[in-house]
């Protein structure tokens, strides 16, 4: 399983298209930084084909005023599960 | 584990450099170790010496040194990147003609092969770009 990581949001780069491409049935999806606004219900549909494999990180989200905003779907996890999402994967990916 | 990280991105310019920092410090805390930061294009100015930030800001070159002294973190610097930006040690500044030098211990100017390394030491490599 590898975690991928996407830093840009679907509204203003087409990065996540990528990533979703190169995604295995396993992998995993994780927003940082401006890439959390792809967890808002507005743009998250972009991302159904990864329903339950999508997540965003709290610190990000927070430092937007974002925290509490997420679509229902995606799971939030602070910078420790970032580290833990790491731990589980067996490689990680960057997309920017 | 042992980790690495890539960082990309310029200090001050993007997100990159804190949150790479943020989850370094997460990993080191949960028991991990970080072997040692490459970077690579912008990420290079990272490790200019002379950076002096306001002080009521995150002072992200003190930061990299703390990794560094307290963790014994490998701060490595890309050295094709780093010429052509001007982030020259003072064997380079001297190679070069140069008048002053601005890359110091503890960052080190290495080549891109120091990352294939790095890459193939570690668990774990994560990227943070701008």
């Amino acid at each position: 399983m590898i975690l991928h990581i996407l830093n840009r949001p679907p509204s203003s780069s087409l990065a996540y298209r990528d990533a979703l491409v190169a995604m295995g049935s396993e992998d995993r999806l994780l927003l940082i930084e401006d890439g959390v606004l792809g967890a808002m219900t507005a743009q998250v549909r972009h991302f159904q084909a990864i329903d339950g494999r999508l997540f965003a990180l709290r610190e990000d989200l927070n430092a937007r005023g974002l925290l509490g905003q997420c679509d229902a779907s995606v799971q939030v996890v602070d910078v420790d599960g970032f580290v833990t999402l790491t731990e589980e994967a067996d490689k990680t990916v960057s997309w920017f | 584990m042992r980790y690495g990280l890539l960082v990309e991105g310029a200090p001050y310019s993007s997100q990159a450099s804190h949150s790479a920092l943020r989850f370094a410090a997460a990993l080191i805390a949960k028991g991990h170790r970080l072997e040692s930061v490459f970077f690579y294009h912008d990420g290079v100015y990272n490790a200019a010496r002379l950076v002096a930030p306001p002080q009521d800001e995150p002072h992200l070159y003190d930061a990299w040194c703390s990794l560094n002294a307290e963790h014994g973190t490998r701060l490595q610097v890309c050295i094709a990147a780093a010429l052509r930006r001007g982030l020259l040690d003072a064997r380079e500044a001297d190679r070069h003609g140069k008048a002053g030098h601005s890359v110091e211990s503890p960052f080190e100017l290495t080549g891109l092969g120091q990352l294939i390394d790095l890459g193939r030491a570690v668990d774990r490599l994560v990227t943070f770009a701008p």
